[in-house]
């Protein structure tokens, strides 16, 4: 794929599981639904061969979000899924994990510090605070339990 | 099938840092590896979000000892990255240098540990003896031998002095014969040869699985350089050569970052012989950052340090993500370590020369009540860096 139409080639393909899309230099910022979240991570890792460079997480008044950052490295630009997880009572979403196994462990990450839980996660075990005294749950959520 | 396993950590003698490995073994042959990480985990990316930005590229600086550029650097890149802020050219090289410099200290750091780990102390001897003149490169520079406090948005803190390039030059030609002598010791070593060929192999599609960056994916094979990918700084502008490697064993990954010094040195050559004609500005005026989100990276010593930040339209981020490279580098053990000799899992768990502050993003908050010791080493410091300065 020609690393400069990388992007008009991304958008073409997943036109109808993508939307809210915000593009900037190099950078595609984008919200997937849960249920499309296995089919665009699989197009980007398997088929354009991006990295997940790393899965951020954060609480906002509307919801948890947790965008999945992937480099596309020829081309030096990155492709950002946006999950949003609207229930945050019970937030669940599904497991990249098994289709990049290098999300085994910002997704352990994640469950920890936000209390997500990744639907189909080979491990899903504490990776940070599994030693911690009991107590310490959720250390990053608004009214963080401590 | 007679299942054991073996401890490593979370305190041990042979390693520099809190970390935790169970082999499992059957006889002499690891079968299987289990990593546990948190031992150092002070909640950085917390406290970011409680600091405006200028101070948050100095709570990033602290992540890490050895990384004391690549995070600023990242972090500065994300900020800049919100509003597409550009830098001034004499910036650009200034701040090209000391990611440079930080590359040449970190690989010879690992080179000497290395060396330590297969008992080949002389090597070890030789690379911190002449990491040293680096270290007092920087203190020329910064005026400090590490956290060089450097890094602004939009710039740099400090102007290199014209009157110390002459020495800068100097002092690299000086460490660029001992680096030749370190490499030949490495490659023409028949004794590192069977130690560390095939040893430790990362395949190349393990290295695609597990999202490996820096030396590790490189000596796997992989094209990964973010100063090639997405050339920040002055990285477009200077020439220089990508190093990869096919084997993936813990010999490709030793002589990837020899040869990485000599390409780092060649970039510092350029950049100060530029800086005598770019003249101007170091830093531009930055007031306000805008609503938004922006990432940056910078390729580390160990590989791709990535920061993303969001913000409100405040002077401080509401997230801040900090990935540094050995977050995605220390899973391969589990593709690395399975099927070698317990005897070859220090050197292959060294092999990506793993950094569990940067891993867990730690930081140490100092007790602030008044110590004397600590005035005078700073006052001791400050003499030195005079002193250096005007021989």
């Amino acid at each position: 794929m020609d690393k400069f139409d990388i992007m008009e080639e991304f958008l073409l393909s997943m036109k109808n599981k993508i939307d809210k899309v915000i593009r900037k230099k190099r950078r595609l910022y984008f919200n997937v639904k849960n249920e499309d979240l296995h089919t665009v991570v699989s197009y980007l890792f398997h088929t354009m061969g991006c990295r997940l460079s790393t899965a951020t997480a954060m609480e906002t008044y509307e919801g948890i979000e947790v965008l999945y950052q992937f480099s596309y490295d020829p081309g030096g630009s990155f492709f950002c899924a946006r999950v949003i997880i609207y229930d945050k009572k019970n937030p669940l979403m599904n497991s990249i994990a098994p289709i990049v196994k290098g999300a085994e462990w910002i997704e352990r990450e994640m469950m920890e510090l936000w209390g997500i839980k990744f639907e189909g996660h080979p491990r899903p075990e504490s990776l940070l605070t599994g030693n911690h005294p009991e107590g310490l749950r959720v250390p990053l959520r608004f009214g963080r339990i401590t | 099938m007679n299942k054991n396993s073996i401890p490593i950590g979370p305190f041990h003698p042979l390693l520099e840092e809190a970390e935790y490995f169970t082999l499992i073994v059957d006889g002499e042959k690891v079968i299987d590896i289990d990593l546990e990480v948190g031992w150092m985990h002070r909640g950085h990316e917390y406290i970011s979000e409680t600091k405006s930005f200028t101070q948050s590229i100095f709570l990033v600086e602290r992540i890490c000892g050895i990384c004391s550029t690549s995070h600023p650097l990242a972090c500065v890149h994300a900020i800049e990255d919100i509003d597409n802020i550009e830098i001034p050219m004499r910036a650009a090289y200034i701040r090209t240098i000391i990611g440079e410099l930080e590359r040449i200290h970190s690989h010879l750091l690992w080179i000497g540990l290395a060396g330590h780990f297969i008992g080949y102390d002389t090597l070890w001897m030789w690379a911190w003896k002449y990491r040293e003149p680096v270290l007092q490169m920087f203190e020329i520079i910064s005026g400090n031998r590490n956290h060089y406090g450097m890094m602004r948005v939009g710039g740099v803190a400090r102007d290199v002095n014209p009157d110390a390039i002459p020495d800068l030059n100097r002092i690299m030609d000086e460490l660029e014969t001992k680096l030749i002598m370190i490499s030949k010791a490495v490659k023409d070593d028949p004794v590192l040869h069977s130690r560390l060929k095939e040893v430790g192999v990362l395949s190349n599609q393990a290295a695609i699985d597990y999202c490996a960056v820096g030396p590790t994916a490189r000596a796997s094979g992989l094209k990964i350089d973010v100063r090639k990918d997405e050339p920040s700084d002055a990285y477009g502008l200077i020439d220089f050569n990508e190093i990869v490697f096919q084997n993936g064993d813990v010999y490709d990954k030793f002589v990837l970052r020899v040869l990485e010094l000599f390409e780092s040195i060649k970039i510092c050559r350029q950049c100060l012989n530029e800086l005598k004609q770019v003249k101007g500005p170091i830093i531009n005026n930055i007031k306000e950052i805008s609503a938004g989100e922006g990432i940056g990276r910078y390729e580390a010593p160990r590989g791709e340090v990535f920061h993303y930040v969001r913000t409100d339209g405040t002077n401080r981020p509401i997230r801040h993500k900090v990935r540094a490279p050995s977050y995605v580098n220390i899973p391969t053990f589990q593709a690395s370590c399975k099927g070698i000799p317990v005897a070859d899992a220090l050197i292959t768990l060294a092999s990506v020369d793993p950094c569990y502050c940067c891993t867990e993003r730690s930081i140490k908050l100092l007790n602030q009540d008044y110590d004397p010791v600590k005035l005078d080493l700073l006052k001791l410091s400050r003499e030195k860096t005079e002193l250096l300065r005007r021989n």
